[in-house]
């Protein structure tokens, strides 16, 4: 393994010369000094007042791990020529395997030479450069930490591992406990305890020990992860200066959208899912999945886009009117920020991006000729995107043929973006559903279902009411039934019954606590001309169903 | 010149072309050749044979939304779509036993406040029936709008229970009132068929009501003709000729006492 080090790297990524005195604190703590300072006293590990009492010109700055992994970027992209399959271990240090790469450079003095020569060019004065090479990845930062004042790689030969590790303090494990433990054991060295037997330190230390003990033995503490990372195709255009206005917005994702289209198309691939995401001036994110089953054309994806931001510019629009703050001003919590994280943004769009997230291999579609199916189900399933964004993803639904004794049970809705509308389906077929269902009703199907079903009283030729028996009979004889249709009604209409017929009971999921339902249904007719289908449960009559 | 004669005597004879592929590539239709098939029981109820691409149409009364699912299952036959908007009571397993294909159904159960308009005019686009509720209000402005809209998308709008908050005219209103059910008994039998009169009332020709009788559902959730069938003839040809009625009513009678 090659390991490239940069020291001192959150003090490096923040740009400043080596020769100034400057610290990087997190929580309070010096967490990395620069070489100058650290010849005025101050370590890592202080706290930021002994810093500074230490040295009062020192320049104290915040750690920005965002910033150091991309000021890091250029570095691993430089590595990158040498091999495709490095493995950032981190901001600062990175390591690749050497055997290829030095067979074809001719030998890892030279590989290590042209890696610390391809390094030092990208990081200019800014920062030093260390390089090791040794048998495996711990090994090989050991190996770049030793390096001298004068920079030169060092190169542990093959198998010398063991050996080169042996003399050099436990404390470089990093990890404290454990370290802590070994030193009261009088364990001062790797090569100390790499010389335990794995299996003792296993029994005394578990996992954690095993895993140190294959440090300081030479051996990697895991293989390193060499899959050949997918290829970024997402594309991201940013504006300047922001963008407030859907055209602009529309505009640039026409543009992208083509951008990403061509890519993928050059790959031979198709983008069945895309995840459309736009950030304002002030940092709030909009970040949407959209999905396509029949793969995303350009026009198709420039759309989307359009239409994300547009309900999303709406919704900024429709937040800027006072009506809307209510509970969270009497809640005291601070307006503009509650409203702009439930509504829309604040200011405009600076940046737009297309990341194809699912992508499968383009087969290519046929239209009809005369417009046709396809077009038409493409027509549908633009429609339903649209309200999509207009109404949440759930709002527009698809029916699918289920079993069920009840006239509610046999169509459950499914989420129209969770189908493909333009192919059959075969759930919504008529033979779909193959298992007799003793217990429901004979058709007519009634034409309504109540959704909420509403309570009814059922009375007989003298006004009590009427139950169901365990033996699934009436206790009497129904004449008399209130209900009523319109919502929210406060007085019920009193209905003869004309003719009735059932119960049909339904004992369904006895073998369930949880689900076990018992219910018998009844049906009616009324003197208005009406027939319903009522059903009892616990007791209570409820109008489920009207013809 | 005897050739050139002929010629010019003789109109060249066209290729014949598929029927079909002539009326798509007909350059104009007017909007009366523009018609959804209706069943053929109703047929008499539409002054045009058929339901007008861009039309709003009422359905009221008891037994109103089982005509509407009739007219929904032949309107769209195997390539329309329907979008029903607010109504989550429909209930779908019927109108499947009437013969719609629940694949080219869209539900939107809850347009929201406010929201109602845009989400008919996306739905208006893009399929062929929008079924809507009286439920859900819309301003003037916005169902002038929503109607222009549905001309020039050559698209239909259902209104159930008659339409009765929709602030624009209908093209075309039935009303349906229940006649009577068959099959529930006092404790026994089960709903089997219900004849039903649905009645049209129109902005065109509205000075004569037209009215048929039909059962909606028959025994197997279908729509169906009235048995017997003869009754319905006796309204029909001369309802005055006295001759007419008289050999009509013995040759029922005739008929009933042979079946005895």
């Amino acid at each position: 393994m090659l390991t490239v080090w940069c020291p001192d790297w959150p003090v490096v990524a923040w740009g400043v010369p080596l020769d100034e005195p400057s610290v990087v604190v997190s929580a309070n703590r010096v967490i990395a000094t620069s070489p100058a300072a650290r010849t005025e006293g101050i370590a890592v590990g202080q706290r930021r007042r002994d810093a500074q009492g230490r040295c009062p010109e020192v320049a104290v700055l915040d750690r920005d791990t965002d910033r150091e992994a991309r000021v890091f970027e250029p570095v691993a992209a430089a590595l990158e020529a040498f091999t495709p399959r490095i493995e950032l271990v981190g901001p600062g240090m990175v390591s690749f395997p050497t055997l290829g790469p030095s067979r074809f450079f001719g030998g890892d003095e030279e590989l290590a030479d042209l890696a610390f020569d391809a390094v030092g060019t990208v990081l200019g004065e800014r920062g030093e450069v260390r390089v090791g090479i040794a048998d495996g990845s711990f090994a090989a930062y050991l190996a770049a930490r030793s390096v001298s004042a004068q920079l030169q790689p060092r190169i542990v030969a093959p198998g010398q591992s063991a050996g080169f590790l042996a003399p050099i303090t436990i404390q470089t494990l990093e990890r404290s406990d454990l370290v802590d433990v070994l030193g009261r054991l009088g364990l001062q060295t790797l090569g100390a305890f790499a010389s335990l037997s794995a299996a003792d330190v296993v029994g005394r230390f578990g996992r954690e020990g095993q895993l140190a003990h294959r440090l300081a033995s030479g051996v990697d503490e895991h293989t390193p992860d060499l899959r050949k990372p997918g290829e970024d195709l997402s594309v991201t255009w940013l504006f300047e200066p922001a963008a407030d206005r859907i055209d602009r917005c529309a505009f640039a994702a026409k543009a992208l959208a083509e951008e990403l289209h061509a890519t993928l198309s050059a790959n031979g691939l198709a983008c069945v899912r895309v995840a459309i995401e736009a950030e304002t001036e002030n940092g709030e994110c909009h970040v949407r999945l959209w999905r396509h089953e029949g793969a995303l054309s350009a026009a198709a994806l420039a759309e989307r886009a359009r239409w994300q931001l547009d309900g999303w510019l709406q919704m900024a629009a429709s937040a800027s009117k006072p009506k809307k703050i209510d509970q969270e001003a009497r809640k005291g919590t601070d307006q503009n920020d509650e409203v702009a994280r439930s509504n829309g943004p604040t200011a405009g769009i600076t940046r737009l991006s297309l990341i194809p997230d699912e992508v499968v291999a383009a087969s290519g579609r046929q239209l009809g000729f005369w417009g046709g199916r396809a077009e038409r189900a493409d027509e549908v399933t633009r429609a339903v995107a649209r309200l999509q964004t207009l109404l949440g993803p759930e709002a527009i639904q698809v029916p699918e043929r289920r079993g069920g004794r009840g006239a509610a049970e046999q169509i459950s809705l499914i989420p129209a973006a969770a189908v493909d509308l333009g192919e059959t389906r075969i759930a919504t077929e008529v033979g779909w559903v193959k298992e007799p269902w003793p217990g429901q009703l004979p058709l007519p199907v009634p034409s309504r279902v109540w959704s909420d079903p509403q309570e009814v009283q059922l009375l007989d030729a003298i006004d009590s009411p009427i139950g169901v028996s365990g033996r699934g009979e009436l206790t009497s004889n129904p004449a008399m039934v209130c209900l009523d249709l319109t919502p929210h009604a406060t007085r019920r209409r009193r209905s003869h019954v004309v003719a009735w017929a059932g119960p049909w009971p339904a004992d369904e999921r006895w073998w369930d606590n949880d689900s076990h339902r018992r219910r018998a249904r009844l049906q009616l007719e009324l003197d208005d001309g009406s027939a319903h289908v009522v059903v009892i449960e616990h007791g209570v009559w409820w109008l489920e169903a009207t013809f | 010149m005897d050739h050139r004669t002929a010629a010019l005597g003789q109109p060249l004879a066209r290729p014949e072309l598929d029927p079909e592929l002539l009326a798509k590539i007909q350059p104009v239709t007017l909007s009366r050749d523009r018609l959804i098939d209706v069943p053929d029981l109703l047929v008499p109820l539409f002054p045009d044979g058929g339901i007008q691409r861009g039309w709003s149409l009422g359905l009221d009364g008891h037994g109103s939304w089982g005509v509407a699912m009739a007219l929904l299952a032949s309107g769209l036959g195997q390539e329309g779509w329907v979008a029903i908007v607010g109504l989550p009571t429909f209930n779908l397993a019927a109108a499947a036993q009437y013969g719609l294909r629940l694949d080219r159904v869209l539900l939107v159960d809850e347009p929201g406040p406010g929201r109602l308009a845009t989400v008919l005019a996306t739905l208006l686009e893009a399929v062929d029936i929008v079924v809507l509720s009286p439920q859900n209000r819309v301003g003037a402005r916005d169902a002038r709008r929503l109607v222009g809209r549905a001309r020039e998308q050559e698209s239909i709008l259902f209104h159930l229970d008659g339409g009765a908050t929709w602030p624009t005219k209908l093209n075309l209103s039935l009303s349906t009132s229940i006649v009577g059910w068959e099959g529930l008994g006092q404790g026994h039998g089960h709903l089997r068929s219900r004849q039903v009169r649905v009645q049209a009332q129109g902005r065109r020709g509205s000075s004569q009501k037209v009215s048929v009788d039909v059962l909606l559902p028959d025994s197997k959730g279908k729509l169906a003709s009235v048995e017997p069938v003869k009754f319905a003839q006796v309204e029909s040809p001369h309802p005055t000729d006295p001759i007419a009625i008289h050999s009509l009513v013995a040759e029922i009678e005739g008929g009933r006492v042979r079946a005895s």
